[in-house]
């Protein structure tokens, strides 16, 4: 039996500035020995900080009894050694045995405390993981499919494939490449239970039992490095405030020679005629209402530049415009109504707009819906794709 | 007292996987113990809700089995691992050979873990211990996983712990 390569590497860090020291990966050692550099590396950190000290835990995959208690030991000796500081130990809800595990040590000394990291991983996550928002969701992905399905085979597509879909949000595109390209296995990851409790039934609806999806964090993942031939995020580079991170995930579980295929919008590029000016202006808007909440949705044409510099190889670009043409045009309505409900009964009003320019804001998006229901008119959604290969 | 025990009037467990393996050869290596769980895990998670995470908390709990089985067992023989399913729930057989004095406490240990003030022991000894002892493995497994752990009648000097781990309650 192999298993080389399975596990996570295990890595402990002290960053001063934040006082934060950081556990992260497998570590299952034999004896305190084989950990006493980490032991001494967070002495250290204590020895260094004043007021609170944060203890990350949150990419911490597996800890046997052996290295916590050791762990555990030097936080509850400095409990009594330093009663000046505090210590934050911030778990994952993705990973539930660490709350359970470190919230122990909560009951033996109120000096420290535990955080469980379940919510603000990134700026813009209420707004995304609203399931107000799901219906909609499966209405875009039925508008993007029709254009996808001919463009993912010339980024690495193909059947029997292992693939991810990192961000699947209500799982619908996992459903579609698999009765379209039945790849061998597909695991698909979102941050939503509620859209995941969806997606699983779904498939179920569908007869689909063989997709694994999962909850976890996408800039922090439990899947093991290096094992799918093809890994998808769509829409999601462009919400989070770090897509570089969030990319650095996607390039490291990827296998070497497998690509990582990426879709994001440039909202400020929507576009429809009649009404073209009012359209624009909004989204124009759009892009900056984004932008406060730390989102790029600007991102689809920067896709090359994050690709080449997260280390990927043969990257390809491509993009496509969905429009009110494509099928059905109410559906390309009913997503513009859903956005305004969004954007500007929510984010506007969140960032403090005044009703003025939130009437102006709105009056684009149902322009942009007038245009596309119009029988002369013409609406567009440009979305750019593009995908890398990780080096062998 | 004596833990060993059969198995109570109950649902039946269907066999999902068993690994069987010379005591020695385990015992040659420390990684074993990690390897194996991460691969038993990782199979008999397939088909759970969330396999992945499924997966993550059943390794965490079976290295720790292996773990004491490592710790506490001796060369000869064959240590097996056998996994089974009810509902919900997971039943993991473990059987390794020790010496008499080993069964002995691990007799002591897995009542420890039905006493009233297991939680109370398992916090004492975070507190005091520099190292778990495999007395509190036990009872983190049956803390923190909600394991109910038994002891069941094999031949000498074999001893099978049973740990029932209702997990997919947990990560779901």
């Amino acid at each position: 039996m192999s298993t080389a390569g399975l596990s996570i590497p295990f890595k402990a860090e002290f960053d001063v500035n934040s006082q934060e020291f950081s556990l992260s990966g497998v570590v299952r050692p034999r004896s305190i020995n084989e950990i006493a550099g980490n032991i001494s590396m967070l002495k250290a950190a204590i020895d260094q900080v004043r007021g609170v000290l944060y203890i990350n835990v949150k990419r911490l995959v597996q800890m046997n009894n052996t290295a916590f208690h050791a762990f555990a030991r030097v936080v509850l000796d400095a409990c009594q050694a330093r009663p000046d500081i505090r210590f934050v130990i911030v778990t994952s809800s993705v990973v539930g045995w660490t709350t359970r595990m470190f919230g122990h040590l909560n009951k033996i000394e109120p000096q420290i405390t535990i955080e469980v990291y379940d919510s603000k991983f990134y700026p813009g996550q209420s707004f995304v993981e609203n399931t107000s928002f799901i219906p909609i969701l499966r209405t875009q992905t039925k508008m993007t499919w029709r254009h996808e399905r001919t463009i993912l085979p010339r980024h690495g597509m193909r059947s029997g494939i292992t693939m991810a879909d990192i961000c699947c949000g209500i799982g619908d595109f996992v459903v579609l490449v698999q009765k379209e390209f039945q790849p061998a296995r597909i695991v698909a990851l979102d941050h939503s239970k509620a859209s995941l409790a969806y997606a699983r039934d779904v498939a179920a609806g569908f007869g689909i039992t063989d997709i694994e999806y999962t909850y976890g964090d996408a800039s922090e993942m439990l899947l093991e490095g290096n094992q799918f031939d093809f890994v998808s995020c769509r829409h999601s580079l462009q919400i989070f405030n770090q897509p570089d991170a969030l990319l650095a995930e996607l390039y490291r579980i990827c296998k070497p020679g497998g690509r990582v295929y990426v879709t994001n919008e440039k909202n400020s590029h929507c576009l429809g005629e009649p009404r073209s000016q009012s359209i624009q202006w909004t989204y124009n808007e759009v892009a900056k209402l984004f932008s406060h909440f730390e989102m790029d949705v600007e991102l689809g044409p920067k896709s090359r530049r994050y690709l080449t510099d997260a280390g990927f190889e043969d990257i390809v670009v491509e993009s496509f415009m969905v429009t009110n043409l494509d099928g059905d045009a109410q559906d390309f309505a009913d997503v513009i109504a859903a956005w305004e409900d969004v954007y500007a009964g929510e984010m506007s009003v969140k960032r403090g707009d005044s009703p003025e320019f939130i009437q102006r804001f709105r009056q684009g998006f149902q322009d942009h819906i007038f245009a596309a229901l119009h029988p002369k008119g013409y609406a567009g959604w440009p979305i750019w794709v593009a995908s890398g290969r990780k080096p062998r | 007292m004596d833990v060993a025990e059969k198995a109570p009037a109950e649902a039946t467990f269907e066999p999902l996987l068993q690994i069987e393996m010379e005591m020695g050869t385990f015992l040659s290596n420390w990684h074993h113990c990690d390897q194996l769980s991460t691969f038993i895990a990782r199979i008999i998670s397939h088909n759970r809700t969330d396999p992945v995470r499924h997966s993550n908390f059943f390794s965490s709990a079976l290295n720790e089995l292996l773990e004491v089985s490592f710790r506490g067992g001796s060369p000869d023989g064959q240590i097996g691992c056998a996994v089974y399913r009810h509902g919900r729930t997971e039943r993991v057989k473990l059987t390794f050979p020790c010496l008499s004095r080993q069964r002995q406490f691990f007799s002591e240990a897995v009542s420890n873990t039905r006493r009233e003030d297991a939680l109370a022991r398992y916090l004492d000894s975070i507190s005091t211990g520099l190292t778990p002892s495999r007395d509190v493995v036990l009872l983190d497994l049956a803390i923190n996983f909600d394991a109910q752990i038994r002891l069941e009648n094999s031949a000498p000097p074999s001893i099978t712990l049973v740990v029932d781990l209702p997990l997919e309650g947990i990560v779901s």
